[in-house]
């Protein structure tokens, strides 16, 4: 050892090398490569971010040419507002149904795909077609589903005899909300289906064959083995989907654009409405601020379990 | 040269020859009108005769009458409008205040213009004196029938009054299976908007006065509402009905009644499929009275041209003005209008076609047409917005009518505090 310690000693080092070493190059490579990221984040996300901010403290209409500045007057305004505090309700309803819909949906496709039956590879790669679709498109073929005219919902009820006449699906708060609600969980199921998936196929099936002998029926199975094994799968994909449904916008846009009235206007629809509807930036940035810090606390759950590796 | 040379090479031709096409054009034209499939054709046949005839090249931009407005704000504040605009009447106040618009008179002389122009037209592009825009056509939203669905139901002669008209959609209901009698606007706010301002004069209501305080709150507005609201009860109107389905329906032969711009007659003949052979079946018709004798209500309507320039500054030489000035032209007016089912709105133009038997008809059935007392607010937007959520409201069962029209009248109040005319 002492031979080799002093070889080490011997060799010439050169002038050029950098102080930090192979480690602080490979630093440096990482960072470079970081760089059209955070250049992208930056452009694309932060400065937007950072403008939204700023113009919130602003009034900034149609009718004026320079934004003024007004403080928190903006965020004054939101607070003695319904409309946008029915619009936080709505949200939280949406994403509560959305999250909790996706959730039940995509664990029992889940365990379905997980069975063992001819056609399984088949189905399974059928069953990410929502999501291949853009999402626009899946909510004009749901508005199209549910259309009072042409809709394959009312044809079809209307064949079984349970209706008599069409009925406005997307003209009520209820079918409305039903109806974006079910577009949101058909394109998530997906996504949830496939961590369920993974998880499901790391499950112990040894463990399930020796419930099943010791006389556990399928409920017993579920709530004793699977539930608790897939319990890291079931919290990463219940935050992401509330990430997920609270950011959603286009879906809801192309389907009912916030209506009937108001009844399905969540936050993005409102900042949109605010901003491009009635052109007063100023007031839908402060709604836009308030969106996300309603989007905070859940991203920050899923930092913080990112970074304790579950 | 190594491949990332060639690379390099090859993205810095791209983007001198990206850049030289980008600036290429002489003048930039948006429009709505470019991005109907009805109408491309006929827009691009006046752009490329311009060009032609003064050697001047455009850029069109089309986009959909729903986006518009949103476009040219956004446009504004990131500082890219195009140099001419293509708007509705009604969107103009809202505008007003945009320091780059270009006041025309400045350009073209007020005399001139005034000589040139019908007043009915020119007027809608005034504002507070200032001429911020031209018309590019004009006309009347009022009631268009389908005859071949009236001769189902039985109905020999267009209905006059409100109760004739009621009596004429049951026949249809009745008559013809899955109709929708009319076609009322029941979706999107500034469809609702006409159909409810429409009703609301039938029954001698008004929205906002002339001194800009909100009236809305009377006996006539909620018996005009209640008359809505009484439509879809009975299935004689339907909800997620937009203008773009109305008339669909209206071509198919699926209703019997709308209301619309003239242009319906060229949106019926693309959406029948049958073209000019469906011209038979278009009946322009005076809009029901609330009593025999009572006169006619319909609304202004038009399509206007405005110039942004920097500063607001711009001259007849510059190649936008000459734009203006050929689309204003007899051997435009004389034509495109025609192709659009609208009316010219030059007084050479409209004197040229006075015998179209179309537009005579529409204009003797719709008879004067009243100016849109919400679009002439430069809060034109939010009005439009409040009205259609509480019609909505009551129309889908809500709220009564009774308080969709106490709501409506506190949330307009509100609204109009701020809010500037254009006269």
């Amino acid at each position: 050892m002492a031979v080799i310690e002093n070889n080490v000693g011997a060799y010439p080092v050169s002038p050029h090398a950098n102080r930090g070493g192979l480690k602080a190059g490979q630093n440096r490579i990482g960072l470079l490569l970081l760089l059209p990221a955070a250049i992208a984040f930056a452009a694309v996300i932060l400065y937007p971010f950072l403008s939204a901010l700023g113009l919130s403290l602003f009034e900034y209409t149609v009718e004026m040419m320079e934004p003024r500045f007004i403080g928190f007057e903006n965020f004054y305004k939101i607070a003695s507002d319904p409309d946008v505090w029915a619009a936080f309700w709505t949200t939280a309803i949406y994403v509560a149904l959305t999250t909790a819909g996706t959730l039940v949906a995509g664990l029992g496709w889940a365990l379905i795909m997980n069975q063992p039956f001819a056609g399984r590879a088949v189905l399974r790669s059928m069953s990410l077609l929502p999501w291949v679709l853009p999402s626009t498109v899946s909510a004009f073929i749901w508005g199209w589903i549910f259309n009072s005219r042409y809709g394959v919902l009312n044809a079809f009820l209307m064949e079984l005899g349970v209706i008599d006449y069409p009925q406005a699906w997307l003209s009520t708060p209820e079918g409305a909300m039903l109806a974006v609600v079910l577009t949101k969980v058909w394109l998530s199921i997906p996504l949830f289906m496939s961590f369920f998936l993974a998880g499901l196929q790391n499950l112990d099936k040894e463990q399930i064959d020796a419930a099943r002998v010791d006389g556990a029926g399928n409920w017993a199975v579920l709530r004793d083995h699977i539930l608790p094994h897939l319990r890291p799968v079931l919290m990463i994909v219940v935050v992401l989907g509330v990430i997920g449904n609270l950011q959603q916008f286009d879906t809801i846009y192309a389907l009912t654009g916030g209506g009937p009235v108001r009844a399905t206007t969540v936050l993005s629809v409102e900042v949109y409405r605010r901003a491009f509807e009635q052109w007063d930036i100023g007031f839908a940035s402060a709604v836009g601020v308030l969106w996300v810090a309603a989007l905070l606390p859940p991203a920050f759950l899923y930092l913080r379990m990112l970074v304790k590796g579950n | 040269m190594n491949t990332f040379t060639r690379l390099i090479g090859t993205a810095a031709v791209a983007l001198t020859l990206g850049s030289g096409a980008a600036t290429a054009a002489d003048l930039s034209f948006m429009s709505f009108t470019y991005a109907e499939e009805a109408n491309k054709a006929v827009v691009q046949g006046v752009l490329d005769n311009f060009q032609k005839a003064e050697k001047l090249t455009v850029e069109p931009l089309g986009f959909a009458w729903g986006d518009m407005q949103k476009n040219i704000f956004l446009r504004a504040r990131s500082k890219t409008l195009p140099d001419i605009a293509q708007l509705s009447e009604r969107w103009l106040p809202t505008f007003a205040s945009l320091d780059n618009l270009v006041d025309l008179n400045a350009v073209y002389g007020k005399d001139k213009l005034e000589a040139a122009f019908a007043p009915d037209a020119l007027a809608m592009g005034n504002i507070n004196g200032k001429q911020f825009a031209l018309p590019l056509l004009s006309g009347s939203i009022g009631m268009v029938a389908n005859k071949e669905v009236l001769a189902k139901a039985g109905i020999s002669d267009a209905p006059k009054t409100v109760d004739d008209f009621k009596k004429a959609l049951v026949a249809v209901r009745e008559k013809v299976p899955n109709s929708v009698p009319y076609s009322m606007a029941t979706k999107n706010n500034g469809s609702i908007l006409i159909d409810f301002m429409v009703w609301n004069w039938v029954h001698g209501g008004r929205i906002i006065d002339d001194a800009g305080k909100v009236v809305i709150d009377s006996k006539q507005s909620r018996d005009a509402l209640g008359f809505m609201v009484s439509l879809l009860k009975d299935r004689l109107a339907a909800p997620e009905i937009d203008r773009p389905d109305s008339r669909r329906l209206l071509a198919q032969g699926a209703s019997a009644f709308y209301l619309d711009a003239p242009q319906t007659r060229t949106f019926l003949r693309d959406f029948s499929g049958k073209g000019q052979a469906f011209d038979a079946n278009v009946l322009p018709m005076p809009t029901p009275v609330l009593k025999a004798g009572d006169k006619s209500v319909s609304v202004q309507w038009g399509h206007l041209l405005v110039q942004f320039a920097n500063g607001g500054k711009a001259k007849a030489e510059d190649p936008a003005d000459k734009f203006l000035t050929y689309i204003v032209s007899d051997k435009v007016q004389t034509d495109l209008p025609l192709k659009m089912s609208a009316l010219p709105v030059t007084k050479s133009a409209r004197a040229a076609v006075a015998d179209d038997a179309y537009l005579k008809n529409w204009s003797t059935a719709t008879g004067d047409a009243r100016r849109n007392e919400v679009g002439i607010w430069s809060n034109a937007a939010d009005l439009t917005n409040i009205i259609g959520e509480e019609v909505q409201g009551a129309l889908l069962g809500q709220k009564s009518p009774d308080d969709a029209i106490k709501s409506m009248q506190a949330r307009l109040t509100t609204s109009m505090e701020k809010a500037k005319k254009s006269e």
